[in-house]
């Protein structure tokens, strides 16, 4: 899933100074998924946003949304009746459905609630580690099922650095596994330690964000 | 922060209450009672695991000047991880009430057992006993 | 490796002789001159001198700078190159750069990562977004690429070859242990003529895995130098034995010294010891040293364990 947390709330109330109408819009997917941005964090933001602003002097009113999903022109399409009451819209969705909102509502000021950090899965209750960065030449394949890009701190391709820790974690945080550690330990139980003596080249980056904003077409499903 | 006390001023206490928390005798109690110096709303819940930060937040939005949560005590839950998550709950709903500006004192989580009705209005007039030196909540008078 | 280069480094080695390398961190700061104090007093102690990339993350003059200075005042640098900081268009115009200034050592790392900058007493850098683009065995080939095909990583022709004797790290005992003798061969089949190792303390552990190299044959085509870092104080080893990944150190040593009177003379002792005891490994081609904040210590040291003076190849 798509990864977003929370923006400090010093952040957040900074960028509501001087509004009275607030449209504050939640996302039930990824961000549900995430408790970054469902209806449970909708409606725990509002309440935690208007006793901040009224502690400050401001009044806001605030108007809650929680939309299927934030990246479908057509679930936007149900803020068009709400919007106009509103002076602006913080979205709690990740940053693709901020900037479907936001192009749908071209008057109105939005207002990121979130930061997107990463795709990633729900390890464990309350943990989320990242596992892909989109980086658009995937090596899976090559590296056990673990990937190396999203999973080692300094994406590297062709085994551990000299940092991994003596319990295996990485040098950059002791919490998280060396993702290299991770990969020699599945090729060993496969039997294949040998396949990765094989030097990798360097990767090609440029089917990703390396290569300027992606576009991808496909002619047999162009109307 | 704590303001000078208001003359007058009686706390008005939500008790959010675990149906576990009471003797099995008793009738569990619900709506609004007066107390010595307060007034306390009784909220019966199915189990305190069930509560979201979000509802005391609400709570203390919409103007109560404490929220109190009863919980069985720990091990007691009869969902077993019910009032641990209810402490954590309680917990990140007090960090976001004092980024808000907020006392977090105004929210409290308790653990009891066989308790009366009396012992929870006895809960929530302690409570207030304490709410009065915060003074009344801030947002009483709000636009929503 | 290319006959073209002939740099002291390499020269010392394929005459046979035990080869010594020490290390240079450059200040913080773009003054010359504490670049220059060290060199004083490193001159003539080793056969070449190993600059550090803006090592831990944190902001120094660069390599490539400090390199040029040390080779100004007479003594061989080993510029090092990390895989954070720069893409492979800026390590490749680099390398022809530091080329041209006539440093011809480079030593290929993937670098700290940013994060340890704001670990110590520092504010760092912490937020700074980090490169990776290749890892250090891509940029070996790379080095290799420029020096044997006159070519780009990209296929593009330079004008000519860039003459570098090619330097990598090697951490024999790091995690996972079983992986680190594939890795020096990868470096190696990359491009690696000589590697520097992380510091050896735990002789029996170390000794296991240049056998491993030597029997895989590793050892004829690389130089292996051994990292030894001159103990202080039996904290400084408790310390880097908890905390720096692919150092071992063991208990005894950490207990002779906690018993030494002089703590100071001991760690030269066991340095020493260290010293003589990896020269007998066969397949060890020489040393790494390094005296962290202390160089005035490699000045006693080096004589003391024999090495001085260096042979004039
Ligand atoms: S290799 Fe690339 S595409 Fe594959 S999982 Fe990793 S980041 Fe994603
Ligand atoms: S310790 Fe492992 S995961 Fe961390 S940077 Fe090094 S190789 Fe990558």
């Amino acid at each position: 899933m798509i990864v977003a947390e929370w923006k400090p709330l010093p952040e957040l109330l900074a960028g509501l100074k001087g509004y009275k109408n607030l449209l504050l819009v939640g996302c039930a997917t990824c961000v549900a998924e995430c408790a970054a941005g469902g209806e449970r964090e909708v409606n725990t933001l509002a309440p935690t946003l208007h006793m901040a602003l009224k502690n400050q002097g401001q009044d806001i009113n605030i108007i809650t949304r929680t939309l299927e999903r934030a990246c479908e022109p057509e679930f936007v399409e149900e803020l068009a009746e709400i919007a106009p009451q509103v002076d602006a819209i913080m979205s709690l969705s990740c940053g693709i459905g901020m900037q479907l909102i936001a192009e749908r509502f071209l008057d109105k000021p939005l207002l990121p609630g979130v930061n997107t950090t990463s795709l990633a899965i729900r390890e464990a209750p309350g943990l989320w580690t990242a596992r892909c960065r989109a980086c658009g030449d995937c090596v899976l394949g090559e590296t056990f099922g673990l990937c190396p890009v999203a999973r080692c701190a300094k994406s590297l391709m062709n085994g551990p650095c000299g940092g991994t820790r003596k319990n295996g974690r990485c040098e950059v945080d002791e919490n998280t596994d060396c993702i290299w550690y991770l990969i020699v330990e599945r090729a060993k139980a496969r039997g294949e330690l040998e396949s990765l003596n094989q030097v990798r080249q360097p990767k090609t980056w440029s089917n990703s964000a390396h290569g300027g904003p992606k576009r991808i077409v496909r002619e047999d499903l162009r109307s | 922060m704590s303001k000078p006390p208001s003359p007058g001023f009686s706390p008005e206490i939500v008790v959010l209450y675990c149906r576990q928390t009471l003797d099995a005798e008793a009738k569990p109690p619900e709506g609004t009672r007066q107390g010595d110096g307060f007034s306390a709303r009784l909220v019966l819940l199915p189990c305190s695991s069930k509560i979201e930060a979000y509802q005391m937040l609400a709570i203390l939005d919409k103007g109560a000047d404490g929220v109190q949560l009863v919980a069985c005590p720990e091990k007691a839950c009869r969902f077993l991880v019910g009032n641990n998550r209810a402490e954590r709950r309680v917990a990140h709903a007090r960090g976001l009430l004092s980024q808000a500006g907020m006392a977090e004192a105004r929210l409290e989580l308790n653990r009891a057992a066989e308790l009366t009705p009396e012992d929870l209005m006895n809960l929530a007039g302690r409570h207030a006993g304490r709410i009065k030196d915060l003074g009344p909540n801030p947002m009483k008078g709000g636009t929503n | 490796m290319s006959s073209r280069v002939q740099t002291n480094l390499q020269k010392v080695l394929a005459a046979g002789h035990f080869a010594v390398t020490a290390e240079v961190g450059p200040p913080q700061g773009p003054n010359p001159e504490p670049v220059r104090a060290k060199a004083a007093i490193l001159k003539g102690l080793a056969d070449a001198y190993n600059v550090t990339d803006n090592q831990t993350a944190v902001v120094r003059m660069s390599s490539i700078a400090a390199a040029k200075i040390l080779l100004d005042e007479g003594l061989e640098p080993v510029m090092q190159m990390t895989c954070r900081d720069r893409n492979r268009i800026a390590m490749q115009s680099d390398l022809l750069g530091a080329s041209a200034l006539g440093l011809k050592n480079v030593l290929a790392l993937s670098g700290d990562h940013q994060k340890a900058s704001g670990a110590g007493k520092l504010n760092g850098h912490p937020g700074a977004k980090n490169v990776y683009d290749v890892d250090s065995i891509q940029l070996l080939g790379i080095i290799k690429g420029l020096r044997d095909e006159a070519r780009q990583q990209g296929g593009d022709a330079i004008t000519e070859p860039a003459p570098f004797f090619i330097g990598a790290a090697w951490t024999p005992l790091g995690p996972p242990v079983e992986f680190r003798v594939p890795r020096l061969a990868k470096k190696i089949a990359a491009g690696a003529d000589f590697v520097q190792t992380q510091a050896v303390f735990d002789l029996k552990a170390f000794a296991a895995q240049v056998k491993k190299a030597h029997e895989a044959g590793l050892t004829e085509k690389v130089a292996i130098l051994a990292g030894i870092i001159v103990p202080r104080s039996a904290g400084m080893l408790t310390y880097m034995n908890k905390n720096v990944p692919g150092i071992e150190v063991p208990e005894a040593l950490i207990a002779r010294m906690k018993g030494a009177k002089d703590a100071k003379a001991e760690g030269m002792k066991v340095t020493v010891e260290l010293i003589q005891a990896v020269r007998e490994l066969p397949g060890v081609k020489g040393v790494h040293l390094q005296a962290i904040e202390a160089e005035e210590l490699l000045a006693e040291v080096i004589p003391a364990a024999g090495l001085t003076p260096r042979p004039l190849v």
